[in-house]
């Protein structure tokens, strides 16, 4: 009910939220698509190849003998989900790490923020990139979510530190101390809600962030490529030399597909981000910041 | 014989801060002493502007900044002790503290009872929701408030002097034997500020709740101070009877504090017409 | 005392045809208007207030936190921002180059009386000083397009100013850290003051300070105002900064001017019940006797109680308090209240204090 009015009155007052809804409604439904399509993922020349976008194939046929539209509908899936999954670990690891470090303070915080700094600064790609050689064929998709995650976390952990670091500072939190509240208590009930609109727009940011390295890493080829995904349909593209043989359809498609998510995300960040602010929730409450 | 209530022995804080090259000291309190009795409430009040230490000092009684050298006895027993939670639990229940600015004193998004209810938890014998929620109600009669008015509301929808009176309910809950309050009313509105002043008075008369009131208002520590210190810089420059000390400071820093207080009766002596305009009074 | 230097009216001036007054304030109504996902919503901060402030006097504003001090100072300073907006009502000044209203002036106009005939003091001294810039900036900020005087001679105006003021020039090579709290409030009063404007709104300029450097800001307000002839419209919570400095005094409750008068009358005879509690519960250094504390709480200005605002708290209430909002009478010479029970009856609330 509260929730729902919400969304209602986000809906109706604000553009961008409606726009970048309606963009990621419609990759999430041609996602769900995937479970009615008519081919398994995996097979090959189930179609004939190399059909241009027709009333039977409406997005064309791969070189691979497979349906654009139905191949689409699994990349689109996986990729959707291996974001949400990452988004999701790096989220904990962060909120996790941001408030103790913030709100303990001391050699707690001196520890953890080593740890932080050391992959704020470690290079990202070559690291993933060297994980696919050692662990080749056990890189599986799974495998892969969770290494991001662990890479992904360390910049908004820093950023939810510095919001419990102020908030350790406010007579709120003393009041808590002194009502006998544990740390864990203060840190999830009362500092949590003041951070969450931090997490909100960086989980959007973060699903886009993980898209583009599955996409980058998939591209080249440094993933398990059995798993149809964005990037998996653009390296057999590029590998059967579709641009040059005019089959655009096969790159086009996937990639305006995921540019119509990153930007709905993007959308959906910036619009919650304004919304869930405490300040202007506060105002709305009633009371002033 | 009972050990005191209170004793802060030849307390010193030094604060360092800067690195190798530059180090800064700042000695914000400094070998300041004083005890407080176990049989006899009071309100013990601690003058002192801005830098003077006072709420440093606040902070080492709540026992949550330790002292350099010196030490501090609670009931006989030296505060660096308590070190397990569930020491710091129980010193708590016996030594609470009022905060100075209600409306940061509890979570804008919380609702206020949330704070009531996990004292009665962690400080008393109480288990059940019921009974905490009996527990919360019978502090808050003793602020002339009740948990019907209380219950379920916000922060901002209370004014000041409401917030504070739960703010000390809240320190309430558990009995405690010593409140530590820094600035209480400063940020309390003129027409609400004598409910919580007058409140202080209750605690320590009916309730025998003794009270260290940290302020920078001589007339508010007139009106209900029993003993009181005044520190400058991080010494206490004199202390004592609180209606002698005030009525006739000794040392040059309270003398200068006490003409600094701008009266009401006396803003009109030299009010003569014809006096004319002579230079600026300092 | 700063007592000493309150502006007394000779008899000469009593006597003398009352010249119109700087400021007038007619009728205003600002209220905040706020739409929030397309639910409407209206804080009746500054609700039908006229006063007037002559020329040459201090003139205090009492009230509490959401009484709608800040926002009447705002809206006399013509520093309306949304969600704050004029309703009704005019704000008029009477400079010496003739009378302007403050609302139908065009932004480059407002600027142009901003310093050189408005000026405002406020609170906190960091806000107007630059942290890393030394003094003599701020000066040249502020106050070098308003005067003719340029290079050299802008600097010798500064000092001058600044020894009137009995401080010492050198404070202007200083940056802000570098001087305490009360010489810093002090810098800023001289920012304020050096275009000799003839009105100065005064915003809590004391309440940030240390007790004993109080007094000598006070007196420095007070002495810049009697060397220029400029009028002040000083705002505090604190009654007593009022009782030692105010020539007159207007107390304000829930948006809406309660009492104005003389200072000394308003604090000798209160014909408000609310201004009658202020005095009284004032504590005192040498009285013992216990201060009654006022029930309830101030009323939200988003949804205020029919009839007079101050009445569920009023111990005088009558029934006619509950229906009808009592208009601003004056009762006495000078002396003005907006109370049912002291219109019928002066005496009745004094018995309070």
């Amino acid at each position: 009910m509260n929730t729902l009015r919400i969304l209602r009155d986000l809906l109706r007052y604000n553009g961008e939220f409606a726009i970048g809804l309606v963009l990621v409604l419609i990759v999430a439904a041609i996602a769900l698509c995937s479970f009615f399509s008519p081919y398994p993922p995996m097979d090959v020349y189930v179609v004939p190849p190399d059909i241009p976008p027709s009333w039977e194939h409406p997005l064309g046929t791969t070189s691979r003998g497979q349906d654009v539209f139905w191949q689409l509908t699994f990349a689109i899936r996986n990729t959707l989900l291996f974001g949400i999954v990452v988004a999701f670990l790096s989220r904990i690891i962060s909120l996790a790490v941001g408030l103790i470090s913030g709100y303990k303070g001391g050699w707690v915080d001196r520890i953890l923020m080593s740890i932080n700094d050391t992959f704020v600064v470690v290079p990202l790609f070559p690291i993933l990139v060297l994980f696919y050689f050692i662990m080749r064929d056990e890189m599986t998709w799974a495998m892969l979510a969770i290494i991001t995650a662990l890479l992904g976390w360390a910049y908004d952990a820093r950023l939810i530190r510095s919001i419990a670091m102020s908030l350790r500072t406010r007579e709120f939190t003393r009041q808590a101390v002194f009502s006998g509240m544990s740390t864990g208590k203060i840190v999830l009930q009362e500092h949590l809600p003041f951070v969450l609109p931090i997490v909100f727009s960086t989980t959007m940011n973060n699903i886009n962030w993980s898209i583009g390295i599955e996409v980058t890493l998939s591209v080249l080829g440094f993933t398990d490529i059995n798993t149809p995904t964005i990037g998996g349909m653009i390296y057999w593209a590029n590998q059967h030399t579709a641009l040059v043989s005019g089959i655009w359809w096969w790159v086009t498609f996937p990639v305006l597909l995921v540019i119509m998510l990153f930007i709905g995300l993007f959308l959906l960040a910036i619009s919650m981000n304004e919304y869930i602010d405490p300040r202007s929730r506060l105002s709305r409450l009633g009371g002033q910041a | 014989m009972r050990p005191n209530l209170l004793d802060v022995e030849n307390v010193n804080k030094i604060f360092t801060r800067g690195g190798l090259v530059s180090r800064r000291v700042n000695h914000a309190v400094n070998d300041v002493s004083f005890s407080l009795a176990a049989d006899k409430p009071e309100v013990f009040t601690i003058i002192g502007e801005s830098g003077s230490g006072k709420t440093t000092l606040a902070g080492m009684i709540l026992n949550s900044v330790a002292p350099t050298t010196g030490r501090i006895l609670f009931q006989g027993r030296d505060l660096r002790e308590i070190r397990s939670r569930g020491a710091r639990l129980d010193f708590m229940s016996h030594v609470q503290a009022i905060f100075q600015n209600p409306f940061d004193a509890f979570n804008p998004l919380k609702r206020v009872d949330r704070y009531l209810f996990s004292a009665a938890q962690r400080f008393t014998e109480c288990r059940t929701p019921k009974a905490s929620a009996e527990r919360a109600d019978e502090a808050l009669h003793k602020v002339g408030l009740s948990l019907a008015e209380v219950q379920g509301r916000y922060p901002h929808e209370m004014s000041g002097g409401q917030l504070q009176r739960v703010a000390i309910a809240r320190a309430l809950v558990s009995n405690p034997s010593l409140i530590v309050a820094d600035e209480p009313v400063s940020m309390i509105d003129a027409s609400l500020r004598m409910t919580v002043i007058n409140l202080f008075k209750k605690l320590r008369d009916e309730l025998g709740v003794s009270i260290i009131y940290i302020t920078h208002d001589l007339a508010t520590a007139y009106y209900i101070s029993d003993r009181l210190i005044i520190m400058q810089k991080g010494r206490v420059v004199e202390g004592g009877d609180a209606r002698t000390v005030l009525a006739a400071p000794q040392h040059p820093y309270s003398i200068k504090l006490r003409q600094a207080v701008l009266s009401v009766d006396d803003a009109w002596r030299d009010d003569r017409v014809g006096a004319g305009v002579p230079a600026v009074a300092t | 005392m700063i007592a000493e230097l309150r502006a007394i009216p000779s008899p000469d001036e009593l006597n003398a045809p009352q010249t119109s007054p700087l400021l007038t304030v007619d009728r205003l109504k600002a209220y905040y208007k706020v739409k929030l996902f397309g639910v409407d919503r209206e804080v009746r901060a500054v609700d039908d207030i006229s006063l007037a402030i002559n020329r040459n006097e201090i003139y205090g504003l009492a009230g509490e936190s959401s009484s709608g001090k800040s926002s009447l100072i705002k809206t006399i300073a013509g520093a309306i921002r949304p969600p704050l907006r004029v309703v009704e009502g005019s704000v008029r000044f009477a400079f010496k180059d003739g009378e302007r209203d403050i609302y139908r002036l065009s932004p480059q106009e407002l600027s142009a009386i901003r310093w050189s005939r408005l000026s405002y003091i406020m609170q906190g001294s960091m806000s107007v000083l630059n942290p890393v810039r030394r003094i003599r900036h701020a000066f040249e900020d502020f106050a070098l397009p308003h005067v003719s005087a340029k290079g050299a001679d802008f600097t010798r105006l500064v000092e001058r100013h600044l020894k009137r003021l009995h401080l010492d020039p050198a404070v202007l090579q200083a940056y802000p850290h570098e001087l305490s709290g009360g010489m810093r409030q002090r810098v800023t009063i001289a920012l304020a003051t050096v275009c000799n404007p003839e009105f100065i709104i005064a915003d809590e300029p004391t309440t940030a300070l240390d007790v004993i450097v109080q007094k000598g800001v006070l007196s420095m307000i007070r002495e810049i105002q009697q060397e220029f002839g400029s009028s002040v419209l000083f705002v505090t919570h604190d009654m007593a900064v009022h009782a030692n400095l105010t020539d007159r005094l207007g107390i304000m409750y829930a948006g809406r001017l309660v009492e104005e008068g003389r200072t000394r009358d308003v604090f000798k005879k209160p014909l408000h019940p609310y201004t009658a509690h202020l005095i009284s519960s004032l504590p005192r250094i040498g009285d013992e006797a216990p201060k009654k504390a006022l029930e309830g709480s101030p009323p939200s200005l988003a949804d205020p109680p029919p009839g007079c605002r101050f009445h569920p708290r009023c111990p005088f209430a009558i029934e006619i308090c509950r229906r009808e909002a009592p208009p601003m009478v004056e009762i006495l010479p000078g002396h003005r209240t907006a109370c049912h029970v002291a219109q019928a009856d002066p005496a009745r609330v004094r018995t309070v204090a």
